[in-house]
């Protein structure tokens, strides 16, 4: 009989535990940013969310961050950004992993009157109204000329006139970033040096062993091989590998996009060509600032591009460019 | 012994797993973390937050419901995620480019599941490669196919009534943990109270006492994958309702999650003993552990660490349980 009556009594108590405690009420602090990152794991988002924190600082706002386990994990990040309205944040900047994953809690956010930021391009804005979706502002580097600047570049590097295959990794595929970079180097070399052949375009997944897998299979192919062009540095981190392990370091020109420390030591070192610099940490500084004007009233433009510069081992060792020091 | 009246805590003990199959201590531990993060975080205990926690929970959830069957019956699925992934992209390819009925879509994301699940099922009976290699190869399959279809990138934008699935709040409660629910709800009386559910742990005990008994082990193996199959495709239509957008990267490594769940909630890996329930409380102790560590602003990498030391401490309370009754 007692056994019969704690049968029932254990659930009892469970509620009862949950009621208790539901009673303590939530408080929210003021001001708190929410800030929704991609993984961690890539230099680029570290460098980042060291603008977002350095940003903070001198803003003087409270932030708590986030990030997905993995560049892939669209459902994870959204349930991240569910569980980060909980806390009542007055602004969510966001990162997406892609162009979708997260507008059920955008809406949310809306909703409950939060300010959306779409931090580094990743939302598209066609999508956004479809869903009826307001951003405060995009901010991030305009993707389409970083590629270009890559062409350049190359064009420049070796000339004109120059002839030969080029190889162009690409980020993940459907990935808007990655496809921007890509596209606005295909785009910019075609005009500029159109002798230069893209032979492959393929997806590297953002992942630094698939890319350099994707090179040596086309250096086997194609053993004249006079470039690569990677949407990001790991990718062009991995191609450097396979290209100097085949030896033909000095033969073909590799651009990776980002400007990360690993990039920046490479290119120190005379093995990556050049990466553009996406200035991630001046990104991650300048949202934090911009939110802070818009919660006050202030008006802010609704797209924010912050500029790049194409890294190479003169720039670095010169060290006279003024946006060097947001290189991080 | 035998004529002595056992102990409170043995009887609750032998209440709880006699009626609903599910091993206590899995129980306390979800209500003692669920107290910890109460008392660490405001924002813990609410209504919407619980809501966000069984939201969260939902599509690994159901993943977690098929191996549940799949383990108890002493066979493997690997192959949960990348079924999973299949199927929503099956569906939205069905929605969006064929410009079929929702009905389709729902139907399309369930069959696509099921046919995975039931070519895994005769791989396994006839022509005798391990469960481990079959779906092990299947989830390679699949994730590819899922690509092939969707050209690698998401398909975006479902009809409305589809997105209601994974976007619509009945009664404010989210569709998909509904479907979720009910699903559970369902599993747990055929596991627990049928001669189908009796039959699936009799093959998971002793396959030739199974036969020995009558029962027809390979016919039944085969439903039990299909069945699988059948709930990742629910898993994919949740998900693909949920973010509106078949996405072929979609459920990568979820099926290690979900065996996760299994275990912790008491399946034995082996086969012979599972509760839906217990799954459940499984699913809920990584959910809750998730959401927690989340409202407290804790990275993501230490909660991938948490939820491991979670599996081994539940196996270790398990394995110390099954030796303590061995030696009684």
């Amino acid at each position: 009989m007692i056994s019969r009556f704690l049968k029932i009594n254990r659930f009892t108590l469970a509620v009862g535990v949950a009621l208790a405690f539901s009673a303590v009420g939530a408080k929210a602090e003021d001001g708190e940013y929410g800030v929704l990152m991609k993984t961690l794991a890539n230099p680029f988002w570290g460098a980042m969310a060291q603008g977002v924190a350095d940003g903070a600082k001198e803003a003087g706002v409270k932030y708590f961050q986030q990030a997905a386990e993995s560049d892939q994990a669209a459902e994870p990040q959204l349930n991240l950004c569910n569980t980060m309205l909980e806390r009542k944040p007055v602004a969510m900047i966001t990162a997406a992993i892609n162009s979708t994953n997260l507008l059920p809690c955008l809406k949310s956010a809306q909703d409950a009157g939060i300010k959306i930021v779409d931090l580094d391009n990743n939302l598209d804005q066609a999508v956004l109204d479809k869903e009826g979706v307001k951003v405060t502002f995009h901010i991030g580097s305009d993707n389409i000329a970083a590629g270009a600047q890559g062409a350049e570049y190359l064009a420049n590097k070796l000339g004109k006139d120059a002839k030969g295959p080029v190889l162009v990794i690409e980020g993940l595929s459907g990935n808007i970033t990655g496809e921007k970079r890509a596209k606005g180097f295909a785009d910019k070399l075609k005009e500029l040096a159109p002798g230069l052949e893209i032979v492959a375009s393929l997806p590297g997944d953002w992942d630094r062993g698939k890319a350099a897998s994707i090179a040596t299979d086309t250096l086997t192919a194609h053993p004249d091989l006079v470039a690569i062009f990677c949407a990001n540095d790991g990718m062009a981190l991995g191609a450097v590998e396979s290209v100097y392990a085949a030896g033909k370091g000095p033969q073909v020109t590799i651009i990776g996009v980002d400007g990360n420390v690993d990039a920046v030591k490479s290119i120190k070192e005379g093995r990556l060509n050049a990466s553009v610099a996406q200035l991630p940490y001046l990104v991650g500084k300048q949202a934090v600032e911009n939110v802070k004007k818009a919660l006050a009233g202030e008006k802010v433009e609704e797209s924010i591009a912050v500029p790049t510069l194409v890294l190479t081992k003169d720039v670095i060792d010169a060290g006279k460019e003024p946006m060097l020091q947001y290189v991080k | 012994m035998a004529s002595e009246q056992p102990g409170f805590w043995a009887r609750v003990q032998r209440a709880s797993v006699e009626r609903l199959h599910i091993r206590l201590e899995s129980l306390v531990v979800l209500l003692a973390l669920s107290t910890a993060m109460a008392l660490l975080s405001p924002y813990f205990l609410s209504l919407s937050n619980f809501l966000n926690i069984l939201l969260a929970t939902s599509t690994i959830g159901v993943l977690a419901i098929a191996a549940t069957f799949v383990i108890g019956s002493g066979g493997l699925d690997l192959s949960l995620g990348s079924v999973m992934g299949l199927a929503g992209v099956a569906g939205a390819f069905v929605a969006v480019n064929l410009g079929w009925p929702s009905v389709l879509t729902v139907i399309a994301c369930i069959l696509a599941g099921g046919i995975a699940g039931y070519i895994n099922g005769q791989l396994v009976t006839r022509a005798f490669v391990p469960a481990f290699i079959v779906t092990l190869g299947m989830l390679g399959l699949a994730r590819g196919l899922a690509l092939v279809i969707s050209q690698g990138r998401a398909i975006y934008g479902l009809p409305p009534e589809t997105v209601y699935i994974g976007q619509g709040r009945p009664f404010g409660i989210p569709m998909p943990v509904i479907i979720f629910v009910v699903t559970a709800i369902v599993a747990h009386a055929v596991l627990a109270y049928t001669r189908f559910g009796r039959h699936t742990l009799a093959l998971g005990d002793s396959e030739g006492a199974a036969r020995a008994a009558g029962i027809r082990v390979e016919h039944h193996r085969r439903i039990i994958y299909t069945l699988s199959g059948a709930l990742a495709g629910l898993a994919g239509l949740l998900f693909t309702a949920r973010v509106n957008a078949g996405d072929p990267t979609a459920g990568i490594n979820y099926e290690l999650t979900a065996i996760t769940a299994a275990i912790i909630g008491g399946t034995n890996l082996f086969g012979g003993r599972a509760s839906i329930l217990g799954t459940m409380i499984g699913a809920l102790i990584m959910g809750v552990l998730q959401n927690g560590l989340t409202l407290l602003a804790v990275q993501s990498y230490y909660q991938q660490m948490a939820i491991g030391a979670v599996l081994i401490l539940a196996v270790f309370i398990d394995q110390y349980q099954v030796r303590k009754e061995s030696r009684v």
